[in-house]
């Protein structure tokens, strides 16, 4: 299985990830890669930044194990997932999910399933950052059922 | 961003702290005073004119601390619980370092109160040392942290942008012991992210023997009996990971287990 997760404060090279996979191969016919960023408006309409904690250990095992969900369930040649911690800015990049396929419909479905499962089942918190104070971000109701979509399949 | 230590015409009034909820506070600041290598020296061995200058100048600080708010004009009088004056002595840099750290359970916060301590504390060392060094320079005073509070965790990071501790473990809101100091078998609990700030607790550790059953249920019972705001761990929106698996109620504990209670996640 080609699957790789990384979990990091350092900002990310968005190149990379997308560069990493295709390294000495040609036999791949599709990337799909999705990238999450800090937005400025959220709960509050003045987000300055947001820091995420997350559960050092847990957090790279339950990546990695919705990886292997994927490698499983599509027929993939590679999966690169980062995701950073830390202190972040509005603009920057929080995440970002790389997937490898022959065929462009695995990696459109296995990408999607990565961001649905780490949303719903990673060990990552948000706290927001605004003029008037920080406050930690809500769950969203649409995140646990955009993860329902999976089941029986 | 406001001040508010200023009315709305501009003036400057006494911010009525009244309706806040008291909560753990706690600040560090730091400073240093440089001085001539020889005064340094002189401070090192005990040769100065004026006595034990480093006993002298924790107690000024600690005195000053507890004072700030006949200094400073718009500052509460606080009741500290604890006021720490620290001191380093750099003999490569020929300076002394100074930091203190306040603390208390109130409605408003004790940045002050640390920078006092700290900048009386330099006084002192100042007034103590300038019999043979009057070229002595105070510099570098800041706030380092500053923990609880509307405003949010403050930490001085390297390009100074606010920054709350992102490691799960390290506790957010001063240490609060529920005084359970484990023997024999135990579990370790864990309680993550806005559940830590809620409960005051990152961590604890709870002797197996102490639960009915050996169980999530059996611990979530145990520590909702020592104190209500436990209550939350049974919301069921509030997760559990045994040894880093998420797990249910029924989950049995042996020794040594590591048990996490987090809120749902918002990761992506």
């Amino acid at each position: 299985m080609n699957i790789d997760v990384c979990i990091q404060t350092q900002a990310f090279d968005m190149a990379y990830a997308y560069k990493d996979l295709l390294e000495n191969r040609s036999d791949v016919g599709a990337v799909v890669s999705f990238t999450g960023l800090v937005r400025d408006f959220n709960e509050s309409p003045d987000v300055t930044g947001l820091t995420l904690e997350h559960y050092p250990g847990m957090t790279e095992r339950t990546l990695e194990d919705i990886g292997k969900q994927a490698w499983h369930r599509w027929s993939l040649q590679g999966v690169r997932i980062i995701h950073r911690i830390g202190y972040m800015a509005p603009g920057d990049p929080i995440v970002r999910v790389s997937v490898a396929s022959a065929h462009r419909r695995d990696a459109f479905e296995a990408c999607d399933f990565i961001m649905d499962f780490l949303k719903t089942r990673a060990p990552f918190w948000k706290k927001e950052h605004a003029r008037d104070g920080d406050y930690w971000v809500k769950e969203r109701e649409s995140d646990q059922q955009d993860a329902t979509r999976w089941q029986g399949g | 961003m406001q001040l508010t230590h200023l009315n709305a015409n501009g003036e400057a009034h006494m911010v009525d702290v009244g309706a806040k909820k008291p909560t753990q506070r706690q600040a560090v600041a730091s400073g240093r005073i440089t001085m001539q290598s020889q005064t340094l020296q002189l401070l090192a061995d005990g040769g100065l004119p004026k006595g034990d200058v480093i006993a002298t100048a924790r107690i000024a600080g600690i005195q000053a601390a507890k004072r700030t708010h006949e200094l400073i004009p718009l500052c509460h009088a606080l009741a500290l619980s604890k006021v720490t004056v620290d001191f380093e002595l750099d003999m490569q840099n020929n300076c002394v370092h100074v930091s203190a750290l306040c603390r208390l359970t109130g409605q408003t916060g004790v940045e002050m109160e640390a920078l006092t301590a700290v900048s009386v504390a330099c006084l002192t060392l100042y007034d103590m040392c300038k019999a043979v060094d009057k070229s002595m320079r105070i510099e570098g005073m800041q706030l380092d942290t500053k923990v609880g509070g509307k405003s949010g965790d403050y930490q001085r990071g390297s390009d100074d942008r606010q920054v709350a501790p992102w490691v799960a473990g390290e506790s957010a809101t001063g240490e609060v012991h529920l005084g359970d100091r484990c023997v024999g078998e135990c579990v370790r609990v864990k309680f993550l992210a806005e559940l830590r700030e809620r409960l005051g607790h990152s961590d604890l550790s709870i002797s197996l023997d102490a639960l009915d059953t050996k169980d999530i249920a059996g611990l979530k019972s145990l520590l909702g009996a020592r104190d209500s705001c436990f209550d939350i761990l049974r919301d069921q929106r509030t997760l559990c990971a045994v040894n880093q698996v998420m797990v249910n109620d029924c989950a049995r504990l042996t020794d040594n287990d590591e048990v996490a209670f987090f809120p749902p996640v918002t990761g992506g």
